[in-house]
């Protein structure tokens, strides 16, 4: 029988590495994950914004953040985000 | 039975047991929370519209009373608030606009 590996698990090894968040919307972060809880909100530190919009991707830096886990679709580990 | 120490009396502070580490750092949503009250942050909606300001309090549902509030769209301040009530369901982030 295979060990069940949870995701959040799987999330849960990502802290202290970079990670890129996907939103729901036209929207991305990356930034250096200090934490999270079981709503799947996220700390990030040293944070990016991406907004794709169609006159193109505004980029916003940010410092330590809490990011709604309420619009996260889909989150890559050790990726620096859309220009890596 | 002996050697025991004997039990404390009820009214003697606990000197036995330190007290609970409070600077532990565990980065997780409820500590940043807890250390970003009193600094000035950049709330941003799920419009794109951000609200700047002083964070007062905070509850579990993100709700936030901000004071000395500047609302930003597109970049310039549309409005100022002394303060400013904002529901937590709009809320897409709370990012810390000092070190914390």
């Amino acid at each position: 029988m295979a060990s069940q590996v949870l995701p959040l698990e799987l999330i849960d090894k990502c802290i202290g590495s970079r990670i890129w968040v996907v939103m729901k919307s036209e929207r991305e972060f990356t930034g250096t994950l200090l934490g999270f809880d079981d709503f799947v909100n996220m700390v990030l530190e040293d944070v990016t914004e991406y907004e794709m919009t169609p006159q193109g991707t505004k980029k916003t830096k940010l410092g330590q953040t809490l990011l709604n886990g309420n619009n996260i679709c889909m989150l890559i580990p050790g990726s620096d985000g859309p220009e890596s | 039975m002996d050697e025991s120490p004997p039990p404390p009396p009820d009214d003697a502070p606990d000197t036995q047991t330190p007290p609970p580490p409070r600077t532990i750092h565990t980065g997780s949503p409820t500590d940043f929370l807890k250390g970003v009250v009193g600094k000035k942050v950049i709330v941003r909606l799920n419009s794109g519209v951000d609200y700047r300001g002083v964070l007062s309090c905070l509850d579990g549902y993100m709700n936030i009373a901000l004071e000395q509030t500047e609302e930003h769209v597109e970049g310039n301040v549309t409005n100022r608030y002394g303060d400013a009530f904002i529901r937590g369901n709009n809320v897409l982030y709370i990012s810390a606009a000092e070190e914390l």
